[in-house]
């Protein structure tokens, strides 16, 4: 046996792709801005219902449309609710709504488009096809035909069921916009997810460590579980967080515009569309909630853009 | 000995869209139990293609259309996927080229080799861990068990080659294909290799074959070596043989163009003229005709197949008109 040669020492900080990229988004001050603020956007609405000085619901009609104070930061609104606690209750509706819409578009893109970049021919074009007839549906429009055609119906056996079970699940109303509405926006959502799965596959099959996996024997499925899938994860992350925010932004559309998360549910969307109303005298009604959807909205993008250049150092000028 | 790997005939087309092109012609190779051969050519001459072929690894547009390969006695171009994917690894261990891209980037190199353990033997996860840790250890790696938990970037080029080494030996092979394992090292890394892998075969007893452009390499490790050229072999001779009295036009040419220590400084390297030939457009006779200097009438028309050079041993052959009955060394 020949003498290995010297070992050369190795950082003595052993770093992976993930601290560097760690590193990398850190020295991004926007980034990290983003992150800070999505961060306490989390925290709120995980912890809403402890952090509000007031029910959401609760109405005080002796203090309608107060104006901002210590007592209320934000005011009140029509039905002397306070804004404040609506904004928060807003941050859970729009996060479940993103989390939900995105994850179950990330679940169908990633199935979708790693089968048809793995196993390519005759899946690829047929699963590609779905993939552009899917991207070509309007979003608004598909939520609005299904809120139209869908939704009474629904409605109607839902009130029967609980006419006849007497289970309180079947009132909640809620439930109806969210797996409605926001079930058929994830289903037109994962096109682009099944594209760039797709992409990334395509381009990883050929590289020397998957044939290298080929020639261990490995079966499909693990080459494409723990050799191609876990390298695709980094364009992945950078579109899952823009995908975040498109689908905050889509859901405040929906909820504003009367097809999303319907009152007394409080919702970015919906409060904005209240406050649009009595602007002219009340404007705390819609300023409030219209800041912190566009605050949130310009964080994602920072932290999208700095997730981008921190996971695809090469693109960087 | 009996052949533990047999290759009648092979052919390789690639599918093109103005119809088939063929890359390999017809190759002719056996290897020996514990033996080691070395194959040497240009890049393109089908030596990787002949290889992959025989375990499924083609690339796509890429087929084997015809010839056998007998493989410790079974037809291998004639198993399906699924039977090809068992023999990969447990019975045909590879080593590649690029030891930087080779590894997943993403997986610490214990569960790499455990992988390729849990498969191929069925152990459990601590005990492929375990038995990782050998591996590393049997192919020179210091501190073998702290190593198992870096990842690949961690490791210098050598080393990864070394790590390459210990996940094609997972599955205990009886044939360790390297393909050009050392192209992509230091020079001084490059011996250190060859000496490893010629270690590890006498030591576990497994044949090798090792591809390479590189004649000088492979002089200390093969004991026969196979001279291929547009898709054939064209000399095929136990490795003093080859050295000592090149046959074929070609293996001459390569040798010709080694440096050697008392070449004049600054002096060019004698080099062969003329390109190899573009797959599809392969002369009708012999492939090299068209560049070698030797080349008589017979060469232009018809196909010289091996056989064995005249007044030398008789595993030395070569598939050459002028030279292989001439009967005396160049």
């Amino acid at each position: 046996m020949t003498a290995g040669p010297v070992i050369t020492p190795t950082d003595d900080r052993p770093t992976s792709l993930w601290k560097d990229a760690w590193r990398r988004l850190r020295r991004n001050r926007l980034a990290v801005a983003g992150l800070a603020i999505l961060m306490l956007l989390i925290f709120v609405a995980a912890f809403g219902p402890w952090l509000t000085p007031y029910d959401f619901l609760s109405q005080n009609l002796d203090a309608r449309n107060l104006p901002p104070s210590l007592a209320h930061p934000f005011g009140t609104d029509d039905l002397g609710r306070d804004v404040l606690s609506r904004v928060i209750y807003g941050a859970r509706t729009a996060f479940l709504v993103a989390v939900l819409v995105t994850a179950v578009a990330l679940f169908i893109g990633v199935v979708l488009g790693a089968i048809a970049g793995f196993y390519g021919g005759r899946f690829d074009k047929a699963l590609m096809w779905v993939t552009d007839m899917t991207m070509s549906v309007p979003q608004l429009l598909l939520v609005v035909v299904i809120n139209a055609s869908l939704k009474q119906p629904i409605t109607l056996w839902m009130e029967a069921r609980y006419m006849e079970t007497m289970n309180p699940i079947y009132r909640n109303s809620a439930i109806i916009d969210f797996v409605l509405v926001f079930g058929s926006m994830a289903l037109i959502s994962w096109p682009p997810y099944a594209r760039l799965v797709r992409a990334q596959v395509l381009s990883i099959r050929n590289r020397p460590y998957v044939t290298a996996a080929r020639a261990l024997g490995l079966t499909n499925r693990i080459i494409l579980m723990r050799y191609i899938l876990p390298n695709a994860v980094g364009p992945l992350i950078v579109a899952v967080s823009a995908g975040l925010g498109t689908a905050m932004v889509l859901e405040s559309a929906f909820s504003f515009l009367g097809i999303g998360v319907n009152p007394p549910t409080p919702s970015w969307g919906n409060m904005i569309s209240d406050g649009l109303r009595v602007w002219t005298n009340y404007p705390h009604l819609l300023l409030a909630p219209a800041a912190v959807l566009a605050i949130v909205t310009v964080a994602f993008n920072f932290l999208g853009d700095g997730l981008n250049d921190a996971l695809n150092p090469k693109g960087q000028k | 000995m009996t052949a533990l790997l047999d290759i009648n005939g092979l052919t390789i087309d690639i599918d093109r869209d103005s119809g088939p092109a063929r890359v390999v012609d017809g190759i002719d190779l056996s290897i020996l139990e514990g033996e080691s051969l070395g194959i040497v050519g240009e890049s393109g001459c089908g030596k990787s293609l002949t290889m992959l072929s025989l375990v499924g690894l083609l690339p796509n547009r890429i087929r084997a259309t015809g010839g056998t390969a007998h493989f410790a006695g079974r037809e291998l171009l004639r198993l399906s996927p699924a039977e090809l994917r068992k023999i990969r690894g447990a019975q045909i261990g590879f080593i590649f080229q690029d030891p930087m891209t080779s590894l997943n980037p993403v997986m610490r190199i214990g569960d790499q080799i455990a992988e390729a353990l849990i498969y191929q033997t069925g152990l459990d996860k601590p005990a492929a861990m375990a038995k990782a840790g050998d591996l590393l250890e049997l192919v020179g790696i210091p501190s073998p068990r702290e190593r198992l938990m870096a990842y690949p970037h961690e490791l210098s080029g050598g080393m990864r080659q070394r790590v390459m080494i210990a996940i094609g030996l997972a599955g205990s092979p009886r044939l360790l294909i390297a393909d050009e394992p050392t192209t992509a090292l230091d020079v001084t890394i490059q011996a250190q290799i060859v000496d490893l892998v010629r270690d590890l075969k006498d030591r576990l007893g497994m044949s090798v074959v090792w591809i390479t452009h590189d004649l000088a390499l492979i002089a200390g490790l093969a004991d026969r070596i196979a001279v291929l050229y547009a898709g054939t072999v064209v000399e095929d001779a136990p490795v003093d043989l080859i050295f000592e009295r090149p046959t074929h036009p070609y293996t001459r040419g390569l040798l010709a163009s080694l440096p050697t220590l008392t070449d004049r400084p600054m002096s060019r390297l004698p080099s062969i003229g003329g390109t190899p030939p573009e797959p599809g457009r392969r002369p009708a006779g012999c492939p090299f005709a068209p560049r070698c200097t030797l080349a008589v009438a017979a060469c232009q028309t018809e196909v010289p197949r091996l056989r064995p050079v005249a007044g030398s041993d008789p595993r030395h052959r070569a598939a050459c008109f002028v030279t292989a009955k001439e009967g005396a060394a160049a």
